[in-house]
C-alpha cells in the first residue's frame, strides 16, 4: 500500500471512473426537462452509495493516488471531450466556463484556508478586484489581454496586503472579523463609487489574445463551434496551472511548514518557521487566483455588477472549499462542479440555492468536516517519481 | 453647520449606538459563556422584526386599536419567541460543537444566518420586499429652534438605555449573571460548584437573542421599514462592536457600539460630499483598530499555555 | 565552573503579578544530562518556555554558547541549536510521521517558493536525503516506526509519540535538548524503555547536553549526572541526585509543607 503498484492494470479503476463521470455529465448537462435531471441527481447519489458499499470508490481512490499524472491526464481529456460534444451550447459552454473560474479561485481560497489557515471571508472581494481590473484596463488601455490577467491578479493580491496586517496580528474570531469587515467594506465601496459604475456596473471587453478574438465563433474547415469553446481553452490552462503550482506547493517543504502553521504556531515557532512569512505566501498567493479567475471572468461575462461581489458569494466560496474538503485540491474541482452546475441545471433550485447551499454546509461540518474527498496525506508523491541522485 | 442640525444627528448617533450596543451585548454574552461567535444573530434580530411584524399585523386583524399596547405586546411576544429560538438553536447547534475548531462555530452560525434570511426572503408572504412598519408610538414632539426633539424617540432612547442597564443589573447583581459570569470564568470549576452549564447556555443565548429582537424592534420603530436582509449589516456591526470592545465584555461591547455609530457620524460629516461612504469609513476604522489593538480595547492580552 | 554550555543569572519572570522565577541562577554544563526537578507549578516548564523564547523574561540573562539569547525570539533559539519537547506531547496530529521529524529540520531544508516550486529534481534530492535520515534516526528507537513513517501519527500510542517529537528534536543535530516530562501519559514500563533509548542516543552523538524535567525519581536517578531543584520559582538545592534527594528542604517541598 505504501509504495505504488506500477501496473497498467491498476490505473483501470480511475481511468474508469473518469469515463463514467464524463458521459454523466454529458447526460445531465444535456438533460432538458426537470424530471430528467432529478433522475439523474437521485441516480447519482444511489450509485455513489452502492459504489462506497462495495468498496468500488476505495479502489477508484487508490488508484487515482498511484497514478496522478496519468489520473490528471485523463481528467483533463475528459473535461475536454464534454465541452467538445457540446460545441455549440453556449449556455452549457458558458456554465462550464464558469465552473473553471470559480475552481481557479477555490484553489486560491483553499491555499489560503487549508493549507497554512486563515480563512478569508472575501474571496468574492479579491475576485471583484480582478474584474474591475480587467474592465477597466480592456476599456482604458492598449495593454495586452493576458498581461491584463496578470495585472488582475496582481493587483489583488496588493489590496490584500491592505489588511495584512491586521490579519496578521490577529487569531481567531478576531482575523475573522477582519476579512468580513473588508468583504463589507468592499462591496459599499463599488457602489457607491459612481467612476467604477456604481451599482450598474462596468462593461468589459471580450478576451483577445495575440490578435485571435476569443469573442468570435469559432470556424475551422467544416466545423463551428461557440466561441465559449475559446474561452474554456484558456480558463482551462489557467485552472490546469493554479491546480499543478497548488499540488507542487502541498508536495514540498512549503505545504509542511504551512501545515504546521496552521496546526500549531507556538511548536512551528520552536523549530524555526516564520509564521508571518508563511501566512503572508499563502494569502498573496491566494488573492492572486481569485484576481485572476475575476479577470478571465469579466473578460467571458462582458460586463461586471456588484452583486457578483456580496458577502454572500464569498460564503459560497468558503463553502465549496470545505464541502470538497480543506486542503483537498481535488475535492474543491469536484465541490465546485456540484455547487456551480446543480442551481443551473434545476431553475428550480436557483431561488433556492443559497438556502441549500447553507443548509449542506451546516450537515458538512456537523457529519462529514473531513468534506466530500478528504485530503490525503502528504506522500511526496509528485517527488518520488522524479529521477535525480539522492 | 448649525446647532439643531448637530443636535439631530446627536440623536441619530445615539440611537444607532443604542441599537448596535444591544447586539453587540448578545455576541459579547455568547462569546463570555462559550467562546463561541453566533453570527447568526442579526438575523436573530431580523426574525425578531419579522415576529413583531406578524403579531402587529395579527393584531390589527382581531381589531385591537390601542398602538401602544399593541406596541407592548409586539416587542413582548418578539423577544420571548426569539430568546427560544436562541436557545434552541444553542442547544442543537452550538452546544454539540463545543468541541470543534471555534470557527468551525463560526462557520456554521455564519451558515445559519444565511438559512434565516432565506427562509424570510423565500417563505414570508412577499418577502423579498421591503415593508413598512407603522409608527405606534404618539407622535407628539418640542421644538427649540432648528432642533426638534419628538417623544417617540426619546422614549426609545430611554427604554433602550434601561434595557442595557438592566442586564449589566442581571448579569452582575443576580444569582443568574453569578452563573453566567462563573461559566465565563472556568468552566470546568463552575460545573464543580454545582452549576448546571447547559441550561446557563440555554439561558444566556435566550437572553442574548431576546436583546436582539428588543433591539429590532426599536430599529424598526425608528426607521419604519423592514426587510429580510436587515439583519446582516447589523450583525455585522454588532460583531465589530464586539470585537473592537473585546469579546467577552459587556463594557467594551456599549462602548465598541457607540463607537461605530460615532464613526458612521464622523465619516458622514467628514466625508459630505459623499456620505455613502460612511459605512467604508466605519469599517475601515475598524480594521486599523483591531490591527492597533488585536484583542479590542478592553479586551484582555490573551497567553498561551504551553 | 568551566565554559558552561547554558549559564542563566538573575532569571526572573512574571505574569501580571505572578511570579513564576525569581532570581535563577543555574550552569549547564556541556555533554551532561541535566535533571530539574520539583513540584507542580515550581516554575520548570516556565523556565523551558523563557529559555525558548516562547516567554520573554522580566529581568536576567540567558547566556547559551558564549552568547547573550535572553531576548531570542523562538526561532532564533532554535536556530541557535536548542531544541524541545513538551509537556503534553505536541505534534501535529493529522500529519505523518514523517512530516513531524522534518519539521524539526526546518533550518537545515530549502524554504525559498522558486526553489519549493520550480526545480523540482534538487528538491527530490534533499527529499530521499531527509527521507534516509529520518529513517535512520527513528530505527534507533523502534525500527517498527520507520516502516510506517508515511502513516499519521494520531493513531499512535503516547510511547511512539514522545519518541517522534525525541526525533523531531534532534533530528537539526541541536547542542542543548529540553525534554519536558517526557514520562508523562505514560506507564511505568514504558518510561525506562524511553529512558534506555535517550542513553543511547546519549551515547551516540557526541556533542549533545540535555536537561530534563521529571516527576519520576527513579528516572532521575537513572540518568541525571547533575540536578537543579526549584521551588515557587527559586533554586532550592543543587547537586547530583543523591545530594539533592537527601536535602531537607527539598524533601520538606515534596511533603508539601506550606
Amino acid at each position: 500500500m505504501s509504495e505504488p503498484s506500477r501496473t497498467h492494470a491498476s490505473l483501470l479503476p480511475s481511468v474508469a471512473a473518469v469515463l463514467a463521470g464524463a458521459v454523466y455529465m454529458v447526460f445531465f448537462l444535456a438533460g432538458e426537462s426537470q424530471m430528467v435531471v432529478f433522475g439523474l441527481l437521485v441516480g447519482a447519489v444511489l450509485a455513489l452509495a452502492a459504489f462506497k458499499h462495495w468498496r468500488v470508490l476505495d479502489a477508484v481512490g487508490q488508484s487515482a493516488r498511484d497514478h496522478q499524472g496519468p489520473f490528471s491526464i485523463v481528467v483533463v481529456a475528459a473535461v475536454a471531450a464534454v465541452c467538445l460534444y457540446f460545441y455549440d451550447d453556449a449556455f452549457v459552454l458558458f456554465l462550464l466556463g464558469t465552473v473553471l473560474v470559480y475552481v481557479l479561485t477555490c484553489l486560491g481560497l483553499n491555499i489560503q484556508f487549508g493549507f497554512v489557515g486563515v480563512m478569508n471571508f472575501a474571496g468574492a472581494s479579491f475576485f471583484g478586484v480582478g474584474c474591475y481590473t480587467a474592465a477597466v484596463l480592456t476599456k482604458h488601455t492598449a495593454l495586452p489581454h493576458l498581461l491584463i490577467i496578470v495585472l488582475g491578479g496582481l493587483l489583488a493580491a496588493l489590496l490584500g496586503f491592505v489588511i495584512l496586517i491586521p490579519v496578521l496580528k490577529t487569531r481567531g474570531h478576531y482575523a475573522a472579523l477582519v476579512t468580513i469587515a473588508f468583504a463589507l467594506l468592499f462591496k459599499t465601496f463599488l457602489e457607491v463609487n459612481d467612476t467604477l459604475g456604481g451599482p450598474q456596473g462596468l462593461k468589459a471587453a471580450g478576451l483577445n489574445l495575440f490578435g485571435w478574438d476569443v469573442g468570435r465563433d469559432i470556424a475551422i474547415g467544416d466545423f463551428e463551434g461557440s466561441f465559449y469553446l475559446g474561452y474554456i481553452a484558456v480558463i482551462l490552462l489557467l485552472a490546469i496551472l493554479g491546480f499543478i503550482m497548488a499540488r507542487r506547493m502541498e508536495d514540498s517543504w512549503i505545504g509542511l511548514n504551512m501545515d504546521a502553521v496552521r496546526l500549531d504556531e507556538t511548536v512551528s515557532a520552536c523549530f524555526g518557521q516564520s509564521i508571518p512569512r508563511w501566512k503572508i505566501t499563502a494569502f498573496t498567493i491566494g488573492n492572486f487566483y481569485c484576481g485572476v479567475a475575476g479577470a478571465f471572468y469579466a473578460m467571458m461575462l462582458g460586463y461586471i455588477a456588484p452583486t457578483n461581489f456580496t458577502f454572500g458569494d464569498s460564503l459560497i466560496l468558503l463553502s465549496i472549499v470545505i464541502l470538497g474538503g480543506l486542503g483537498s485540491l481535488w475535492g474543491t474541482v469536484v465541490a465546485t462542479g456540484i455547487v456551480i452546475i446543480i442551481p443551473e441545471k434545476f431553475q428550480v433550485l436557483q431561488e433556492y440555492r443559497f438556502l441549500l447551499f447553507s443548509a449542506l454546509v451546516i450537515a458538512i461540518l456537523l457529519f462529514r468536516p473531513q468534506g466530500l474527498l478528504p485530503r490525503p496525506l502528504r506522500g511526496y508523491r509528485t517527488l518520488k517519481s522524479l529521477p535525480g541522485k539522492s | 453647520m448649525d446647532i439643531g442640525l448637530i443636535a439631530q444627528q446627536t440623536v441619530n448617533g445615539l440611537m444607532l449606538g443604542l441599537i448596535y450596543s444591544l447586539v453587540a451585548v448578545g455576541f459579547t454574552l455568547f462569546f463570555g459563556v462559550l467562546d463561541v461567535i453566533k453570527f447568526s444573530h442579526g438575523d436573530m434580530l431580523t426574525w425578531g422584526v419579522f415576529t413583531a411584524f406578524s403579531v402587529y399585523l395579527g393584531l390589527t386583524l382581531i381589531g385591537l386599536a390601542a398602538p401602544v399596547l399593541i406596541l407592548v405586546i409586539v416587542a413582548l411576544v418578539a423577544m420571548a419567541a426569539i430568546g427560544f429560538l436562541g436557545a434552541a438553536i444553542a442547544k442543537v447547534l452550538i452546544i454539540p460543537l463545543k468541541g470543534a475548531p471555534p470557527l468551525n462555530t463560526l462557520l456554521i452560525t455564519l451558515m445559519l444566518g444565511t438559512v434565516l434570511r432565506e427562509s424570510i426572503r423565500l417563505f414570508y408572504p412577499d418577502g423579498a420586499n421591503p415593508k413598512h412598519f407603522p409608527a405606534l408610538l404618539p407622535d407628539w414632539s418640542h421644538s427649540w429652534g432648528h432642533f426638534t426633539l419628538r417623544f417617540d424617540n426619546a422614549l426609545m432612547l430611554l427604554t433602550g438605555l434601561l434595557m442595557i442597564v438592566l442586564v449589566q443589573l442581571v448579569i452582575k447583581r443576580t444569582k443568574l449573571g453569578m452563573a453566567i459570569r462563573a461559566v465565563s470564568q472556568d468552566e470546568e470549576t463552575a460545573r464543580v460548584m454545582g452549576i448546571n452549564f447547559n441550561l446557563v447556555v440555554y439561558v444566556t443565548f435566550a437572553i442574548g437573542s431576546a436583546l436582539a429582537a428588543f433591539a429590532g424592534v426599536i430599529y424598526v420603530l425608528y426607521y419604519n421599514e423592514l426587510s429580510f436582509n436587515m439583519g446582516l449589516l447589523l450583525g455585522a456591526i454588532g460583531f465589530s462592536a464586539a470585537a473592537v470592545g473585546g469579546f467577552g465584555n459587556i463594557y467594551g461591547a456599549i462602548v465598541g457600539g457607540f463607537l461605530f455609530a460615532m464613526l458612521q457620524s464622523i465619516g458622514a460629516a467628514a466625508l459630505p460630499f459623499a456620505s455613502a461612504y460612511k459605512d467604508v469609513f466605519a469599517f475601515g476604522v475598524v480594521i486599523v483598530l483591531i490591527a492597533v489593538k488585536p484583542t479590542g480595547i478592553l479586551g484582555e492580552k490573551e497567553t498561551e499555555r504551553v | 565552573m568551566q565554559n558552561p554550555l547554558l549559564s542563566i543569572s538573575n532569571l526572573g519572570k512574571k505574569f501580571g503579578g505572578v511570579t513564576a522565577l525569581v532570581d535563577l541562577d543555574l550552569a549547564v554544563p556541556r555533554n551532561r544530562i541535566f535533571g530539574l526537578i520539583g513540584p507542580n507549578g515550581s516554575g520548570k516548564t516556565t523556565f523551558f518556555n523563557v529559555v525558548t523564547g516562547i516567554y520573554p523574561a522580566t529581568s536576567g540573562t540567558v547566556v547559551f554558547e558564549k552568547e547573550d539569547i535572553t531576548r531570542f525570539s523562538p526561532q532564533k533559539v532554535y536556530r541557535a541549536g536548542v531544541a524541545r519537547t513538551f509537556q503534553r506531547s505536541r505534534l501535529l496530529l493529522p500529519l505523518s510521521i514523517l512530516d513531524n521529524i522534518t519539521l524539526g529540520d526546518h533550518s537545515q531544508l530549502e524554504n525559498g517558493l522558486f526553489f519549493n516550486l520550480f526545480r523540482r529534481r534538487a528538491l527530490a534530492a534533499q527529499y530521499r536525503q531527509l527521507l534516509d535520515k529520518s529513517r535512520d534516526l527513528i530505527t534507533i528507537f523502534d525500527p517498527g516506526l520507520a516502516d510506517r513513517i508515511f502513516e499519521p501519527v494520531v493513531n499512535l500510542p503516547m510511547i511512539s509519540r514522545r519518541r517522534i517529537e525525541i526525533c523531531r528534536a534532534l533530528i537539526s543535530n541541536p547542542k542543548l535538548l529540553l525534554l519536558d516530562e517526557p514520562s508523562a501519559g505514560m506507564t511505568h514500563e514504558e518510561t525506562h524503555r524511553l529512558i534506555d533509548d535517550i542513553l543511547q542516543i546519549k551515547d551516540k552523538i557526541a556533542d549533545l547536553t540535555i536537561i530534563i524535567i521529571e516527576h519520576e525519581m527513579s528516572v532521575m536517578e537513572r540518568i541525571t549526572d547533575h540536578c537543579a531543584v526549584l521551588n515557587f520559582g527559586q533554586k532550592i538545592c543543587e547537586g547530583t541526585y543523591q545530594q539533592v534527594a537527601a536535602d531537607p528542604e527539598v524533601q520538606k517541598a515534596y511533603l508539601g509543607v506550606d
